[in-house]
């Protein structure tokens, strides 16, 4: 009887996994269509594209959807101020938030504590309560249409403090003390024994800078109003504006942009999807 | 815990330290002041383009200024009143309300059915299938909303080609009032599900395995083992999700920007977009600001909530 039992809920278990990894399949492919899509269309010519029952594999590839991309708007301009603004942002944010995290968490200061639930708090403001202001600021600076409005007021990440504060509480204060009687000053401590010790948190802090630096929209639709200030996500919204009235004839050159745009965030993420997830994982409830 | 010893530790060694040299106490002193100067370049920072902006988006909230103008005359609570007796206010909040529940909803229902389907450790397969579905959080949401404008397209968008297939006539999603909030909502949970699947996932594997064998042992149900343990271990990162995609909807911008405009007939005009179109557009920046305090103030309560009923849950996570 329990012989019996036991094999039919081995049976069971082969065939609810089965059931289990078609349905996990299908799943993938439906949250993969949009990109795939993406592909596809980026790759039709115009006539292709307002055909009255769409076609799920080009006819021919139109390669010079992307060529028309770069002679529409100034692509690869765009994708260099992308590309710009977001490596500046990943030196700046990291080296303020190395410093700051070096300070919150190895540092000896009155009010320590208090200022870094200062800096904590930061992660409730929302973007759209100070850009006003800071708008006004950077147009008074003269800096609207630059890269200092797109990184500056970038500088202080209250994440990737706490974030690093994290990765250099947990560096024994025997190590930094060695080095200290060594007359290592804080700088040499910061940068050639505390970095490379939390190197997979910095990494990981960079990618995600990285990311949501290159996705950003806001602040750039914001900063800047000058056509060769633009970067690609802003670019690309508008290159759709400008087409409005005809826009099954260019969607395919916007797919095309928009192909372009994502390469590097997808091969980011291919690479460092494991950090990330566990960075994601572990940030919710500490 | 082990961040509390490494914090008695620190708390002792400091001591030990001050009372060895307590002689050269100028010494010390100079020391912790070079220990604060490294957390000064973050705090300037942060009080430059953080507090100074927030402090003088409460004082504009309370002026008449209208950005182009040099005087900035103040008027009271005059701005907050007129939003709170304009039908558009209330439209507003009912749209990004509205935008948020489904938001929330489906993006936690669906997020938490693909954990349970996907929650298969030890499998390059299933590791591979997580990745592709998490893959849309970090495709720009412009892009997101590009291939779902195409899609959505009344002309030649696939999605009127797949309605046909029931016989149903075609729609122009975008500039239908009773579709656009519901396509936009499609958009953000295509993007945001892969997420709520991670994290959901994360918090099943922190369930300790004896729970289930006690559980099948006394004969409970897959089903019920669900209901009974995998629920409400679950609580906290549920608790976590909800409040954190809940805040980030009440800001939903981009994909109104890029695929309605607010539209059509104001039915996807959101705070956020509202805000924006007020200050640029409008330029009347002293109502967009009290407009951004009234979201600053409600995104505040929620995560008051979050931090009061996280801190009882603390427990669970054992």
């Amino acid at each position: 009887m329990k012989d019996n039992y036991m094999a039919g809920s081995a049976k069971n278990r082969k065939a609810m996994m089965t059931l289990r990894i078609i349905g996990a399949v299908i799943v993938t492919l439906v949250m993969f269509f949009p990109v795939y899509w993406l592909l596809i269309s980026a790759f039709k010519t115009q006539s292709e594209m307002r055909m009255a029952v769409p076609t799920f594999w080009p006819e021919t590839f139109a390669w010079q959807n992307f060529a028309e991309a770069f002679r529409v708007i100034p692509y690869a301009r765009y994708f260099g101020n992308t590309l710009l603004m977001a490596v500046g942002t990943i030196v700046l944010q990291l080296n303020v938030a190395l410093m700051a995290a070096y300070a919150f968490a190895k540092g000896q200061f009155k009010g320590r504590d208090t200022l870094f639930l200062l800096v904590l708090a930061a992660l409730i403001v929302p973007e759209q309560v100070i850009f006003v202001p800071v708008y006004v600021m950077m147009s008074k600076l003269d800096w609207l249409n630059t890269f200092w409005a797109l990184i500056v007021p970038h500088g202080a990440s209250a994440y990737a403090i706490f974030l690093l504060r994290q990765a250099f509480k947990s560096i024994n204060n025997d190590v930094l003390e060695a080095a200290r009687v060594d007359g290592a000053g804080r700088f040499s401590i910061l940068y050639k024994l505390l970095f490379p010790m939390a190197m997979p948190t910095i990494v990981t802090m960079g990618v995600l800078i990285f990311i949501s630096s290159w996705n950003s929209y806001f602040w750039p639709l914001i900063m800047t109003n000058n056509n060769d200030m633009r970067v690609l996500t802003v670019g690309i919204a508008m290159l759709r504006d400008s087409i409005a009235g005809n826009e099954a004839m260019f969607f395919n050159v916007i797919m095309a942009s928009s192909v372009m745009a994502i390469i590097p965030i997808v091969v980011v993420f291919t690479v460092m999807q494991k950090h990330i997830v566990a960075a994601m994982a572990n940030s919710t409830f500490k | 815990m082990p961040m509390e010893t490494s914090k008695q530790m620190t708390k002792a060694a400091s001591k030990r330290a001050t009372a060895s040299v307590s002689k050269r106490m100028s010494h010390t002193v100079i020391e912790k002041w070079k220990d604060f100067s490294f957390a000064v370049p973050a705090l300037l920072f942060m009080g430059v383009f953080l507090y100074y902006p927030l402090g003088y988006s409460i004082y504009l909230s309370f002026t008449n200024w209208n950005m182009t103008r040099p005087v900035k005359k103040f008027v009271g609570a005059d701005n907050y009143t007129r939003l709170l007796s304009s039908p558009d206010f209330y439209h507003s909040l009912k749209v990004t309300f509205l935008y948020t529940f489904m938001d929330v909803v489906l993006t936690l229902a669906i997020g938490l059915l693909f954990a349970l389907l996907l929650n298969v450790s030890s499998s390059r397969l299933f590791g591979f299938m997580r990745g592709v579905i998490f893959m849309p959080y970090y495709v720009s949401m412009v892009v997101a909303a590009m291939v779902f404008t195409w899609i959505y397209n009344g002309q030649y968008g696939l999605l009127n080609n797949v309605v046909s297939w029931f016989g149903m006539d075609p729609v122009e999603w975008l500039n239908n009032p009773s579709t656009a909030l519901p396509a936009l909502v499609a958009v953000s949970v295509w993007k945001g599900v892969g997420f709520a699947m991670i994290l959901f996932i994360a918090g099943m594997r922190g369930i300790p395995a004896e729970y289930y064998e006690a559980a099948s042992i006394d004969g409970a149900s897959k089903f019920r083992q669900f209901r009974n343990i995998t629920l409400p271990l679950l609580s906290p990162m549920t608790l976590f999700l909800v409040i954190t995609s809940f805040i980030s909807s009440m800001q939903v911008f981009q994909s109104i920007d890029v695929m309605t405009a607010g539209g059509p007939l104001k039915a996807t005009n959101a705070i956020v977009y509202w805000i924006y179109t007020m200050a640029f557009s409008e330029f009347k920046t002293g109502r967009a600001s009290a407009l951004v305090m009234i979201l600053f103030v409600i995104i505040l309560l929620l995560t008051l909530v979050q931090f009061l009923v996280s801190r009882k849950k603390v427990h669970y996570e054992g």
